[in-house]
């Protein structure tokens, strides 16, 4: 906790001296950029943890100004005038998680969208501002109040600012030291598998946008009590620009960076505006070369020459806790393919796939290359929609769901490239597939969640062959592909999945490795009484480790039975003839 | 006599931490050098170091005298390194027929389509439609018929059903036999020992093996690969 | 629908589809989240006014405004762009921060009030009995036709696939021999340079000023999204939905709800059909 504590109370105790040391004018000057500051904090969580990059802000911050600049015209008095903050705060969330939502849900790569979007919505919103008149003051905007409990913008209100600064950068601070942060992190790292994890990414991106929302919203009403007056540039799209270049400049990768660009920026404007004409220029100039150059902004500047004068010891380990069950999924018993048809354009790729596994055991599929094996196990997972038929597990349909569904319906899956977090280290992509399928809301909020191990995570970590027990610190990109291979094999079986779909999980493995991973799979099913469908192309693994034999040709299943009897299909023969590696 | 393709002391790799270590080699042209290693030994590097996607830190790169080290990819390949590479080894978006017929080739594709028929069938089908094998065989035909005399590959029987696995082996002879050098970056042992007219075995970046087909055995190939 | 009011539909939606074109292939080709592309209308706005203050004639208008635009695309793209392909989100943070630049620079040159010139050609011409501005007509039948011969170039020429090649996998399309540089370069020029001309040709019927880049931005990218990414139809039909939506709705309520209405379907657009009307597969 003291890594969270001292730089909070180093925070408190600067904001605290500047009335002091610099003057009350000086203090009213930094409370404005500390608005702006916290605005650009919220923005720094959303894009910095999960790429989400908000062009508009100023829609919440400016409508929280008006609403606030209303409501004390009104003089309604302190308890209705917070009950209706926390209420309009309340509103905003939900608006800002609905609008992600949707615009996320159909497609992982609507990022840029969404950021025009925000950017038309708060276009519209100016120009609303500025219109109507009769609500907002039109161009002239909303003024002649006083701030919220009365306090004087140049003396006590300093005070308030002051204390939601550190209070909302305490709590972003928290928010690193939890779970939420690296599911935060793990949606821009690579969403794809985060969703067969059982994450519904676009609900976790309409979170964070609404999370920036609220504390843009926060600053909009601290704005105007300490303004005074609110105009349709506080809800305009230059505030949002600006806001975005502040977060930019000052590092979107820390809680404090904001601020610093906040108050550097907003400093040096005031100071060089007036006496130097190219000062826009420059910021535009700083802000290209921020993106280009230097991602992490100030903050991270400032934090790789701190590291470069103190090196930072590892963590002591710390000790694993037992990880909660796995929640109860009612699916189990065969998997049944029943006349699927799946039609890409022209492409037929799956042209009437019927078949039923046991329930239990391994069941290998092979084929030519084009059979369309890989496509049967994305419609399992709901990858790819199927144009025709169902699949159906045990008693439940489980095709054309979304791939965040398919994990709570007891189905996980190894993709052909080896698909991890690549910018976090080994015990981290393991800590978030600990909570695959096993935590709950309050879990990602406790530390204690990092801990989690199941016992069959910690048996195939200590298994003498299994590289990953030395490299749990290491960065994945670090690993190579075959200990990659290895890590997403980990991850896929922590949360215990009753159907275990691998797509070549040998692919690049050397002949030692194969061996291990052939071993791991057959003890995996051994163990849990579960179904297992691999993907693979080396007849000798295939005779091995397959209860079942699914053959696939053109689209079509061509046989299914015991190794030997496929093996002697002459049918099978002349369309595919295995061979060892 | 200059090799058609020179390495001279080369050492390369990605960002600050290098992965090829002062390795030379050449091959004559009608060679084919099979490269071969454990995961993560740098075969990958190599081929990227050649064919020009990766730039060297140090060391030379010559084709039949002259230094490409410092060239573009597509220059060099203008100078006639043609290369297959291990992933993303097609352009999804075009057509097989848009694929095969991009660039400047010497030979029609029909010659092969005899010995990969799937790949007529789908001539006006997005690549990226096609599965991870299929797509291999276009990269492989591609990089037979492109009018290059230097062949890079890197794991191309990867993903492959093995008897277009001899196919291939067969098309690769006789690129050798009209004049190519091949560099063959692999770890399917068989597909080596059948075409390789050398061997260059890594591991940690360095040579550790480096001779004539004809004085190493299966064995020692093997040995090279395992801890 | 009288005359003039189906004259304008046309007006708007194929200079739309004119200031859209650039971001289509910038964006739809490139992938790169072109955030200056008001910009480059806004410098070709004001080339009318650049070779009038300094006394060129009327001739002059095109060579300038093709001139500047692609200089400072050609600049651009050298300088900072070309880092940019593949990196779809920080090619929106660069071009936006560019964005600025452009706007504070041309502020700086010419202050940031309304300029306007007139057109070159004047005079209206009676079509479907009604009586409508000769330039615009002449505006109009130039841009279908310059779609036409776009189209017809497009289906023909090897340079379509080579983009295609190169935006899909850049590292293989230099291993065939594609010059990556040279042909992204290039494509980019091009495409600011049909922002700069759909700038002037909408010069002498708008206000010029610094800021009127923002707007033709984002009905382009509405346009795109509606009528998807990869095709001259797309295109078309996107400028088509979202300038016939504000059109008409500006015409019977006001600008206001035609933003509005024209937000809301690109929202509807992205939940429901994500790819728009006419995706790029085939």
């Amino acid at each position: 906790m003291a890594s969270v504590l001292l730089p909070v109370s180093l925070l408190l105790a600067a904001l605290l001296l500047i009335p002091e040391l610099f003057g009350d004018f000086t203090a009213y000057q930094i409370g404005l950029y500390l608005i702006y500051g916290i605005a650009a904090q919220g923005i720094g969580f959303l894009w910095g943890k999960t790429g989400v990059l908000p062009l508009g802000q100023a829609l919440f911050f400016g409508f929280a100004a008006y609403v606030t600049a209303i409501t004390l015209r009104a003089e309604t008095g302190l308890i209705t005038e917070l009950a209706l903050a926390v209420a309009v705060l309340v509103a905003i969330a939900v608006f800002a998680c609905a609008l992600a939502a949707l615009i996320f849900r159909g497609r992982n790569d609507s990022g840029p969208y969404f950021s025009l979007i925000t950017l038309a919505l708060v276009m519209i919103a100016e120009q609303i501002a500025g219109t109507a008149t009769t609500l907002t003051g039109g161009f002239n905007g909303l003024s002649g109040f006083d701030s919220l409990g009365k306090l004087d913008p140049f003396a006590g209100f300093y005070y308030v600012i002051v204390g939601v600064t550190v209070a909302v950068s305490l709590l972003l601070f928290v928010l690193n030291r939890l779970p939420v942060n690296l599911i935060a992190r793990a949606v821009a790292d690579n969403e794809p598998r985060l969703q067969l994890l059982g994450f519904p990414t676009h609900i976790i991106k309409g979170a964070a946008f609404a999370f920036s929302a609220v504390i843009a919203a926060l600053a909009g009403g601290l704005f105007a009590s300490h303004q005074g007056i609110v105009t349709p540039t506080s809800m305009g799209f230059g505030l949002s620009a600006e806001l975005v270049i502040l977060t930019a400049v000052g590092g979107r990768y820390h809680v404090l960076g904001p601020l610093i660009g906040a108050v550097l920026v907003g400093w040096a404007s005031a100071e060089l505006r007036d006496s130097f004409p190219y000062w826009e220029l420059l910021m535009a100039v700083a802000f290209i070369l921020v993106v280009l150059k230097a991602p992490g902004g100030i903050a991270e500047l400032l934090e790789a020459g701190y590291r470069r004068v103190r090196a930072t010891k590892p963590g002591a380990p710390s000790k694993v806790i037992a990880a909660p069950p796995t929640k109860a999924v009612d699916a189990a018993g065969p998997l049944r393919f029943d006349d699927v048809h799946l039609q890409i354009g022209v492409v037929r790729i799956l042209n009437g796939v019927s078949f039923q596994t046991p329930a239990t055991g391994i069941v290998s599929i092979i084929g030519p290359n084009g059979a369309g094996k890989t496509s049967t196990l994305n419609t399992i997972t709901g990858n790819l929609r199927i144009t025709g038929g169902r699949i159906t597990f045990g008693r439940r349909k489980i095709d054309s769901r979304p791939p965040y569904k398919a994990l709570h319906s007891g189905i996980g899956r190894k993709l052909q490239v080896p698909s991890v977090f690549f910018s976090m280290s080994v015990s981290e992509n393991l800590a978030i597939a600990m909570m695959a399928n096993r935590s709950r809301l309050l879990d990602l909020l406790r530390p204690s969640t990092y801990r989690w191990r199941s016992r069959s995570l910690s048996d195939l970590l200590d298994h003498p062959s299994v590289p990953l027990k030395e490299e749990l610190v290491e960065p994945v990109d670090h690993l190579p592909q075959g200990h990659r291979q290895f890590l997403e094999y980990a991850m896929t079986i922590a949360a215990e999945p009753q159907v275990l779909l691998l797509d070549e999980p040998c692919a690049g493995l050397s002949p030692d490795e194969t061996a291990l991973m052939t071993d791991l799979v057959r003890h995996y099913q051994a163990e849990t009484g579960g179904l297992v469908i691999v993907i693979e192309h080396d007849m000798s693994i295939v005779e091995a480790i397959s209860d079942k034999v699914l053959v696939m040709h053109l689209g079509q299943v061509l046989a299914f039975d015991t190794f030997e009897q496929v093996r002697r299909n002459p049918e099978v023969q002349a369309v595919y003839a295995g061979g060892t590696k | 006599m200059s090799a058609l393709l020179e390495i001279d002391a080369l050492t390369g790799g990605y960002r600050d931490t290098n992965v090829l270590f002062g390795l030379s080699a050449r091959i004559d042209a009608g060679s084919v050098l099979g490269v071969f290693g454990r995961n993560g030994v740098g075969k990958t590097t190599l081929a990227r170091l050649v064919q020009g996607s990766l730039l060297a830190v140090s060391g030379d790169i010559r084709i039949s005298g002259h230094s490409v080290a410092a060239r573009p990819a597509h220059v060099r390949r203008a100078m006639g390194i043609g290369y297959m590479p291990q992933t993303s080894m097609v352009f999804d978006d075009l057509t097989v027929r848009e694929n095969l017929n991009l660039g400047t080739n010497r030979d029609t594709p029909e010659r092969y389509f005899e010995r990969f028929p799937r790949l007529a069938e789908r001539l006006d089908q997005p690549a990226g439609t096609m599965s991870g094998g299929e797509r291999k065989i276009l990269a492989f035909v591609r990089t037979m018929i492109e009018d290059t005399s230097i062949l890079v590959l890197d794991e191309p029987s990867e993903g492959v059903q093995p008897e277009n696995i001899e196919l291939m082996a067969d098309c690769l002879e006789e690129r050798a036999a009209a004049g190519a050098a091949v560099l063959l970056c692999e770890q399917n042992l068989g597909f080596l020992a059948r075409i390789s007219t050398g061997y260059l075995g890594l591991d940690a970046g360095k040579v550790v093996l480096e001779k004539p087909a004809d004085e190493v055995s299966v064995a020692q190939l093997r040995s090279v690969l395992s801890l | 629908m009288s005359s003039v009011l189906f004259l304008n539909l046309a007006w708007q939606i194929s200079t739309l589809a004119l200031v859209a074109l650039g971001l289509a292939i910038v964006f739809g080709k490139l992938r790169i989240m072109n955030m200056a592309h008001g910009e480059f209308v806004m410098i070709g706005a004001y080339a009318p006014v650049i070779t009038s203050s300094l006394g060129l004639s009327g001739w002059w208008q095109l060579p300038v405004c093709l001139l500047s635009v692609g200089l400072v695309a050609f600049v651009l793209e050298r300088a900072i762009i070309r880092h940019l392909y593949g990196r779809m989100f920080d090619s929106l943070l660069a071009t936006w921060g560019i964005a600025i630049l452009l706007r504070e620079t041309v502020e700086l040159i010419f202050g940031r009030g309304y300029q306007s010139v007139s057109p070159p050609i004047g005079g209206t011409l009676r079509l479907f009995g009604a009586d409508y501005p000769a330039y615009r007509i002449a505006v109009i039948v130039g841009i279908v036709l310059g779609f036409a011969a776009l189209y017809w170039w497009s289906t023909r020429s090897r340079v379509a696939v080579r983009i295609k090649a190169m935006v899909g996998n850049p590292e293989l399309a230099e291993a065939v021999g594609i010059d990556t540089a040279r042909l992204s370069a290039g494509a980019f020029v091009f495409g600011c340079c049909t922002a700069g001309l759909a700038g002037l040709v909408l010069a002498p019927t708008i206000r010029i000023e610094p800021m009127m880049g923002l707007d033709y931005l984002i009905r382009s990218f509405f346009a795109l999204v509606v009528g998807g990414l990869g095709s001259l139809e797309g295109l078309g039909i996107g400028a088509g939905i979202i300038a016939g939506t504000q059109s008409v709705l500006g015409a019977v309520a006001n600008q206001t709800y035609g933003y509005l209405a024209v937000l809301t379907l690109s929202i509807l657009f992205l939940w429901v059909k994500p790819d728009g009307i006419r995706s790029s597969s085939r």
